[in-house]
C-alpha cells in the first residue's frame, strides 16, 4: 500500500514547519531526501517515524513499525538514559542499562540482531553501559536496534556518519539485502554514498518538497545533483583574469544613462520618453508584462538593437553613434538571455563557451590564455561540471546550458551583468539553480546586475531598484 | 553597350589579372577601419546584403546611411522600411551621394549600368565607389570617371549570414579587390581592408583578387558545382527514387537535407572528410560513380569556363536581361513544377548517417562537381585559391538553402545572375547524364548498399584513398582551412 501525505503542514515545537508536504512512497520504491542544511530533510523523514504535530492534511497508510536512526533520536535515547541516572538517589555508581538490554527491549528479529553485533564488532560491549559508549557505538546500537524491530519501513538518516570502514561496508552490505524485502528511507549529505537499490529522490527546500525525482529518469537526476551541488558547497566566484583589464570607467558617470529613450516599429510606439540611470552597485530588477518592452529597453543598452543609434544614451563613457563600435560597449557587459541561448548553436565545449565570456563572442574565434583557462575550468568546477569541460555545449541539457552562459557572462567580472528572464524556459529544478547561482553571484562579487523576469517568486536577495514597464 | 573589359586586354593581362588571389594574413588589418574612420558612407540597394553590411559597419563604428530612389521614400517601401527602422538616415540620391566619400553598390547585377549611371554624376571628386561583385566592370565594361577609386568587397555568404556572423563576434571570408584602372589616389587597397574589417570577414580570412578573376570565378562555381550540380542532382536523384518505388516522402526528404548533411563534412574536412563517412564499399562506390560522371561532365565544364572567358555567357543573359527576364522566369517557372519541388518531405526521421549511407550518389556528385570546376577553372588561368573558395567553400553554403525551402529557396537567395547560369547548366547536364542515370540503382539512392559482407580489397582501397586525397583541391583546401583554424575559428 502506498504512503501518502496530502497536504501535510507539520510543525516542530515552533521550531520548524513542513508546509504543504504531498508525496507517494509506494510499495517497493526506496527513497532518498536531499535538501540543503536546514531545509527539513531530517523533519520531512520524522515525520514518518511520527513525530512533529500535524496542523493541516493527512497522511494514509503510515508504515506501523518504523525503524528510525537518526542523530535525534540517538540523542533522545542518550538524554533518556542519562535521566534515568539523575533519578537514582541511592548512593551507589549507577552503571546505567547495559547495551544488550537496550538492544534487546526493541529486538524481534534475533537473527539479525546477533548477526550485526558481530560483523559491527560490539560483542565485547554488550555488557557495557549504553551512557559509556562512543558517539560512534552508540550509533551501531541505534542501527541494530532500528534494522532488527521487523520494521515496516527503514529510516536512515545519515546512517554512514561517524562509521569505521569495517562497519560501514558491512552495514552497506546488510542494507543491500534488507533492501529486497523492507522499505528504505534515507538522508544522506554525501550524494556520493547514494546505494544502488534508491529508486526515488526527493529534493527538499525551505520546508517544502520541492522536487521527487524517479532515478532512472536520468536528465532529471542529474540536474538535481548538480542543484545540490550549488546548494550544499561552499562556493566562492572564480577570480577576473588579471591580464584582461577594461579601459578605466569614470567613477563619477553612471553605467547607463537613457535620456528620453523610445523604441518604435513602424507606427507602433513599444515605449517613449523613458529615463533611467543606472548606478554602479545598485542592482535593479525590471519588471512589465510580454510585449512590454523588457527586452528592447535592455538591447539598447548592450547595443544590439538597431534603434540605439536613434537614441540619447550614454554607456560606459560612449555617447552612443559617436563613432564607437559595439564591441567597444560589450566590453562591459556580460549577458544572458533566453535568445542567447538559441543563438548559441555552436558546437564548441563547455570550457570554450566560459572562455568565450572574455571576448563576447559565440564561439571561441581568439587565442585565449593560459589564465584563461584556468579561470573558466574554475568556473566548471562551481557549476558543477568540470569532468565535462570538453563535451560539448550544444549536447548538454537546456538548464546545464543556461548556468554556463551565466558564468560566461560573469567570467570577466563585468561592470554590468544583465540577466534578462535567466529561469524563462525553465523547469522548477533549473530554476532553482540558475537562481542559487545568480544569488552567490550578487553575494559575492562587485558586478552591478540588472535583472529581468516577470515570475515574483523569483526575487534575488540583494537587488533593490525596480523598474516596471 | 559598353565593351567587355576583360575582352579588351591583352593575353598577358588577362592572365595575370586571372591569377591574382592572395590569402591576406591577420596582421595586414591592423590598422582596422581607420581608413575609414569619419568618412561618409552611403549604401544604394537596401536587401539582404545592402542592409546587413550596413549593420555591421555601423556597429563598428562607422558612418553609414542609405540613398533610395525617391520613389520609394515615398511609397515607404520595403527598402525604405528596412534602412530607417534600423535608426539608419535615409535620403535620395541627391541628398546624400554628394555627402558621400564611399558610395557603396549593393544593388542587384542588373541594376548596376542604371545606379551607376545615375551616381557617377553625384559623386564628389576624389571619392570611392564600390562593388561586391564585379560583373558590371568585367562583363559590361562600365568606365567609371577617372578620379573615382573603384574597389570591391565581397563577403562570401549571403546577407543574413554576414550579419548572423559579425553578431557572433566573427566574419565571413570576404574577397576584396582594386580595380587597377580606377585607383588615382592609392589608397583603393587601404579602404577596402577598411571595409572588410568593418563587416567582421578579416576574422574569417580575406582573399586579395582582382575584379576579373572575382567574375570569372565567381560564375563558373555558381552555375556548375554550386548551384547547377545541386539542381540536377536534386531532379535526377529524385526521379529515380520514385522510379525505384523509394517512399516519395523519404526520397524528397533524403534530398532536401542530404546535400547539407553531407557538404558539411566537406567543409569540416573536404572531399576527404565527406568520402570518408562512407563506408569502404560505399566509398569505393561513390569514387567509380563519381569517376565516370566527371568523363560525361567534363565536356559541359569546359563550355560553361569557355563561355564565360569569352563574355558569351554574360552576352547570353544581358540579351535575357533586355527581353525582361523572360528565359529566367519562364525556367523559374519550370523548375517550380517538377516532382521534387511538389513532394513535401515526409515525415520520418533521417540520422545524420544515414543521409550519407543511402545518399551515396549525392556524394558522388559533389565531389564529381567540386573536382570538375576547380580542375577547369585553374586550367583556364584561374589560381587554385580561388577556385577553391568558388567550389569546395562554397557548396555547403547553397547546399543550406536547398534544406531551408528546397529548389526555390536556392534560387531566390542567389543573385539572378546565378540562377540563369544554373537553368543553363541543368537543361544540358540531365540530358548529358541521361545514360548514366538508367544504370542506377536503390543501393547507391535512396536504400544504401545493404550489405552483410564489408570487405574491400586493400590494394582498391589504398588506390582510392590516395586519388581522393592527391587531388590538388584537397591540397589547396588543407592549406585554407589551415589558416582559418589558425584563426581559431572553434566550430
Amino acid at each position: 500500500m502506498a504512503i501518502t501525505l496530502k497536504n501535510l503542514t507539520v510543525d516542530f515545537d515552533n521550531r520548524f514547519q513542513c508546509k504543504k508536504i504531498n508525496w507517494t512512497i509506494n510499495a517497493g520504491e526506496h527513497w532518498l531526501i536531499t535538501g540543503s542544511n536546514g531545509s527539513g530533510k531530517s523533519a520531512l523523514a520524522a515525520i514518518l517515524a511520527g513525530y512533529g504535530d500535524i496542523e493541516a492534511g493527512v497522511i494514509t497508510n503510515a508504515p506501523e513499525k518504523v525503524g528510525l536512526v537518526s542523530f535525534e533520536a540517538q540523542a533522545e535515547l542518550i538524554a533518556a538514559e542519562r535521566r534515568k541516572d539523575d533519578a537514582d538517589i541511592m548512593d551507589v555508581i549507577a552503571e546505567g542499562t547495559p547495551v544488550h538490554e537496550i538492544i534487546d527491549a526493541v529486538a524481534t528479529d534475533r537473527h539479525t540482531a546477533d548477526k550485526l553485533i558481530e560483523k559491527l564488532g560490539l560483542t565485547p560491549l554488550l555488557n557495557r553501559a549504553f551512557r559509556k559508549l562512543s558517539t560512534g557505538e552508540t550509533r551501531k546500537v541505534m542501527l541494530i536496534r532500528a534494522l532488527s524491530c521487523n520494521p515496516g519501513l527503514l529510516i536512515l538518516d545519515e546512517p554512514f556518519e561517524g562509521l569505521d570502514v569495517d562497519s560501514l561496508s558491512a552495514l552497506q552490505a546488510h542494507l543491500t539485502e534488507v533492501a529486497g524485502n523492507t522499505q528504505v528511507l534515507m538522508i544522506l549529505n554525501r550524494l556520493d554514498q547514494c546505494p544502488d537499490y534508491i529508486t526515488h529522490v526527493a529534493y527538499m527546500h525551505n520546508g517544502e518538497l520541492q522536487q521527487t525525482v524517479d532515478r532512472t529518469d536520468n536528465d532529471a537526476y542529474d540536474a538535481l545533483m548538480q542543484l545540490l551541488h550549488l546548494k550544499t558547497t561552499e562556493l566562492s566566484i572564480p577570480p577576473a583574469d588579471p591580464d584582461f583589464t577594461l579601459p578605466p570607467l569614470n567613477a563619477e558617470q553612471p553605467l547607463v544613462k537613457l535620456t528620453n529613450a523610445a523604441v518604435r516599429y513602424d507606427e507602433a510606439v513599444i515605449f517613449e520618453n523613458l529615463n533611467w540611470t543606472i548606478n554602479a552597485g545598485n542592482h535593479w530588477q525590471l519588471t512589465g508584462p510580454n510585449g512590454s518592452g523588457k527586452t528592447a529597453l535592455l538591447s539598447l543598452i548592450t547595443g544590439d538593437h538597431p534603434q540605439c543609434y536613434v537614441n540619447d544614451i550614454d554607456v560606459f563613457g560612449f555617447k552612443r553613434g559617436s563613432g564607437e563600435s559595439i564591441w567597444q560597449i560589450k566590453q562591459f557587459i556580460g549577458y544572458v538571455s533566453t535568445a542567447l541561448q538559441w543563438e548559441y548553436t555552436v558546437g564548441t565545449s563547455l570550457r570554450n563557451v566560459i572562455i568565450s565570456g572574455f571576448y563576447d563572442s559565440i564561439g571561441l574565434y581568439s587565442k585565449y590564455t593560459d589564465n584563461q583557462r584556468n579561470i573558466a575550468d574554475q568556473w566548471l568546477q562551481v557549476l558543477g561540471m568540470a569532468d565535462r569541460s570538453s563535451d560539448t555545449f550544444t549536447s548538454q541539457s537546456y538548464g546545464d546550458q543556461r548556468l554556463l552562459l551565466i558564468a560566461r557572462a560573469m567570467v570577466k567580472h563585468p561592470p554590468l551583468l544583465i540577466l534578462d528572464e535567466p529561469c524563462l524556459g525553465l523547469d522548477d529544478m533549473n530554476r532553482q539553480r540558475v537562481l542559487a547561482l545568480i544569488e552567490i553571484i550578487c553575494a559575492r562579487s562587485t558586478t552591478t546586475v540588472l535583472y529581468v523576469n516577470h515570475h515574483a517568486e523569483d526575487k534575488i536577495a540583494g537587488i533593490d531598484n525596480y523598474l516596471a514597464l | 553597350m559598353a565593351e567587355n573589359y576583360f575582352n579588351s586586354l591583352s593575353l598577358r593581362e588577362q592572365l595575370e589579372q586571372l591569377g591574382k588571389c592572395r590569402f591576406m594574413h591577420l596582421n595586414e588589418f591592423d590598422d582596422g577601419v581607420n581608413a575609414l574612420k569619419g568618412k561618409k558612407m552611403v549604401v544604394i540597394g537596401c536587401g539582404a546584403q545592402g542592409l546587413n553590411q550596413g549593420l555591421n559597419l555601423r556597429d563598428s563604428g562607422l558612418d553609414v546611411s542609405y540613398a533610395l530612389r525617391q520613389a520609394a521614400i515615398d511609397e515607404k517601401r520595403q527598402s525604405w522600411k528596412n534602412a530607417s527602422e534600423n535608426g539608419f538616415t535615409v535620403g535620395t540620391y541627391e541628398d546624400l551621394i554628394p555627402t558621400a566619400d564611399v558610395v557603396l553598390n549593393l544593388t542587384p547585377d542588373k541594376q548596376h549600368t542604371a545606379v551607376v549611371n545615375a551616381v557617377m554624376p553625384l559623386m564628389k571628386k576624389g571619392a570611392c565607389l564600390s562593388y561586391s561583385h564585379g560583373f558590371n566592370i568585367v562583363e559590361e565594361g562600365m568606365k567609371v570617371r577617372d578620379d573615382l577609386t573603384v574597389i570591391m568587397v565581397a563577403p562570401k555568404c549571403p546577407g543574413t549570414e554576414v550579419r548572423a556572423e559579425y553578431v557572433r563576434g566573427f566574419g565571413v571570408p570576404t574577397l576584396i579587390a582594386v580595380h587597377d584602372d580606377n585607383d588615382p589616389n592609392g589608397e583603393g587597397l587601404a579602404l577596402a581592408k577598411a571595409y572588410a574589417v568593418g563587416t567582421g570577414g578579416h576574422k574569417a580570412g580575406v582573399l586579395m583578387s582582382s575584379f576579373i578573376a572575382e567574375v570569372k570565378s565567381d560564375l563558373m562555381g555558381e552555375q556548375t558545382i554550386l548551384c547547377g550540380m545541386l539542381q540536377t542532382g536534386s531532379l535526377l536523384c529524385f526521379d529515380k527514387m520514385i522510379e525505384e518505388g523509394i517512399d516519395p516522402g523519404y526520397a524528397s526528404k533524403l534530398i532536401q537535407y542530404g546535400w547539407e548533411t553531407t557538404t558539411e563534412a566537406l567543409k569540416y574536412g573536404g572531399v576527404t572528410n565527406m568520402m570518408d563517412r562512407l563506408s569502404n564499399p560505399a566509398k569505393i562506390k561513390a569514387f567509380e560513380l563519381a569517376e565516370e560522371m566527371k568523363d560525361i561532365m567534363r565536356p559541359l565544364y569546359n563550355k560553361h569556363q569557355d563561355d564565360i572567358m569569352t563574355g558569351k555567357f554574360s552576352q547570353t543573359m544581358m540579351a535575357d536581361w533586355a527581353n525582361d527576364d523572360k528565359e529566367l522566369l519562364g525556367w523559374r517557372a519550370d523548375t517550380a513544377e517538377t516532382a521534387f519541388e511538389k513532394t513535401p518531405a515526409g515525415d520520418v526521421e533521417i540520422s545524420e548517417q544515414e543521409y550519407f549511407d543511402n545518399g551515396i550518389l549525392m556524394v558522388a556528385m559533389v565531389k564529381a562537381g567540386v573536382e570538375l570546376a576547380f580542375e577547369t577553372m585553374t586550367s583556364a588561368g584561374i589560381i587554385a585559391d580561388s577556385a577553391y573558395y568558388e567550389s569546395l567553400h562554397e557548396t555547403p553554403l547553397i547546399a543550406n538553402t536547398i534544406a531551408r525551402k528546397k529548389l526555390f529557396e536556392m534560387n531566390s537567395t542567389i543573385s539572378d545572375t546565378a540562377e540563369y547560369g544554373c537553368y543553363l547548366y541543368n537543361h544540358a547536364c540531365v540530358p548529358l547524364l541521361g545514360d548514366f542515370m538508367k544504370g542506377i540503382k536503390s543501393d547507391v539512392i535512396g536504400a544504401g548498399l545493404q550489405l552483410n559482407d564489408m570487405t574491400v580489397d586493400n590494394a582498391r582501397l589504398i588506390e582510392v584513398n590516395e586519388a581522393i586525397r592527391n587531388h590538388p583541391v584537397e591540397e589547396i583546401g588543407g592549406t585554407l582551412r589551415g589558416y582559418m583554424s589558425d584563426m581559431k575559428r572553434i566550430v
